[in-house]
């Protein structure tokens, strides 16, 4: 009860400081927009390779968004002292971070909000709830693990270096699965079309649980040292 | 009880040794004053005090317990400020409190008092980045009482703050014990029982009495109290309003 009150504390202070200062969301949805814009020139889509291309230049976007992201996350907290701060309580570091993990899922979440639909207008990518949920997933477990490194890069000077290292080879696993995925709602398959042997909602969903716990677990090493 | 039982403590950045060995100790409800140059160790030492960091080497009990097991059951006895703030500027005086509240398992409604205490009662609702340096000073002071902690552990807690923010220093001391570095020898003076002046991480004598001449480190001394400040009044006598 405890961890759960710490998190969301954690989670609300993060969405209320970004909608006051607008330092990530429209500097996001600006570099979204940007890179579907920038997709629709250097790919030459058209009607009928737009949705054929859509699920790579989606996973792409995603991830470099991500890095935004979640780089800002621990570094902004550093950078003044809170962390340090919020440590010095007995909230306990699990609690904090996982705050600070659902404060970043959410903010992703608002920046998928602005992609899909845009992923429809520029790119003619048939967006279906299918498509949403298989995004969803991937986004909570890549959330929890980029701000698992993104605690650990904040520590370091070359903090903007060391993130896409530590992050982007553990979020393959997430890129492989939700862009099979994705292919295969945007072609058609709805939440029954899935091959027995993919369910990637599944292996989504066991990957989500294997970080979440991972992450949580290691997160008292990484921020209390 | 004793709050503060160091020894042979010791702290490393990489190789080198910026502080101790160091013994220390200090009695609940006693006030230490740690001066000294920079890069003395001052903050190195408040730090390991403050659980923010582990000592290399030694032992730290802090209010009869182990400083390096058990820092989370340590943390809501303790208060802190350190160099750096550590409030958020897009937040307002009331909700930096607020979310500090809720971190230590608090009611919100711990806030406000806290708030009046340090004098911002009239500036609750405005941000942190429109508050003057001292306002913003005296805030951190607020959230370090906030959970009416055993031990204060301050860095520099008088930078920024007007004659009468460093009055408030005195009220918020009373019936604490308290470790707070300063550069300031007749607030020092003022607020603390003893001093500890440290040079190069290594006890250099007391800076109110005569110089160390070896044997063990810093230890309750007798009789001794804080004097008058330079304004006339004994620090901490004053109850808030």
């Amino acid at each position: 009860m405890r961890f759960a009150g710490v998190m969301l504390a954690v989670a609300a202070k993060d969405l209320r400081c970004e909608l006051r200062g607008k330092e990530l969301l429209p500097a996001l949805t600006q570099f979204v927009v940007l890179s579907l814009v920038i997709a629709g020139f250097a790919f030459d889509l058209d009607a009928s390779s737009g949705p054929r291309l859509s699920p790579g230049i989606l996973w792409l976007v995603l991830v470099f968004a991500g890095l935004l992201a979640f780089g800002r996350t621990f570094a902004a907290e550093r950078d003044v002292g809170s962390l340090e701060a919020m440590l010095l309580t007995p909230a306990g570091a699990p609690a904090i971070f996982a705050g600070k993990a659902l404060g970043a899922t959410v903010l992703l979440v608002a920046c998928e909000a602005v992609l899909l639909p845009a992923m429809a207008v520029f790119l003619a990518s048939p967006i279906s709830p299918a498509v949403v949920a298989t995004v969803l997933l991937a986004t909570v477990g890549m959330a929890w693990l980029g701000c698992l490194f993104a605690a650990l890069a904040a520590q370091t000077r070359a903090r903007e270096l060391l993130l896409p290292v530590l992050a982007l080879p553990l979020w393959i696993p997430f890129v492989v699965v939700g862009s099979r995925a994705v292919q295969v709602a945007m072609s058609g398959g709805g939440f029954g079309a899935w091959a027995p042997a993919g369910q990637p909602y599944a292996v989504l969903l066991d990957f989500d649980i294997l970080f979440l716990v991972v992450s949580s677990l290691a997160a008292r090493f990484v921020l209390d040292d | 009880m004793i709050a503060v039982r160091a020894r042979g403590l010791v702290q490393r950045f990489g190789d080198r040794v910026v502080l101790g060995p160091l013994d220390l100790e200090l009695a609940a409800g006693e006030r230490l004053a740690v001066l000294g140059d920079n890069g003395a160790g001052k903050t190195t030492l408040l730090r390991l005090l403050a659980t923010a960091a582990r000592p290399a080497a030694g032992r730290l009990e802090l209010l009869g317990v182990e400083a390096t097991r058990e820092r989370e059951r340590l943390r809501a006895r303790l208060g802190y400020v350190g160099h750096q703030l550590g409030l958020y500027p897009a937040l307002t005086a009331l909700e930096n409190l607020e979310f500090f509240a809720r971190l230590h398992g608090l009611g919100r409604e711990r806030a406000r008092p806290a708030l009046e205490t340090v004098g911002l009662g009239g500036v609750a609702h405005r941000r942190l980045e429109q508050l003057s340096r001292g306002q913003q000073q005296r805030l951190a002071l607020a959230r370090s009482v906030l959970h009416d902690p055993e031990l204060l552990v301050l860095d520099e807690p008088d930078a920024s703050l007007d004659a009468e923010g460093r009055d408030l220093l005195g009220a918020l001391f009373e019936g604490r014990s308290v470790v707070m570095a300063t550069h300031d020898l007749a607030l020092a003076r003022g607020l603390c029982h003893r001093a500890l002046r440290l040079r190069a991480g290594r006890e250099a004598g007391d800076p109110w009495g005569a110089p160390r001449a070896g044997g063990p480190s810093v230890r309750p001394r007798e009789g001794a109290g804080p004097v008058p400040l330079p304004n006339g009044r004994a620090a901490g006598a004053r109850a808030l309003g």
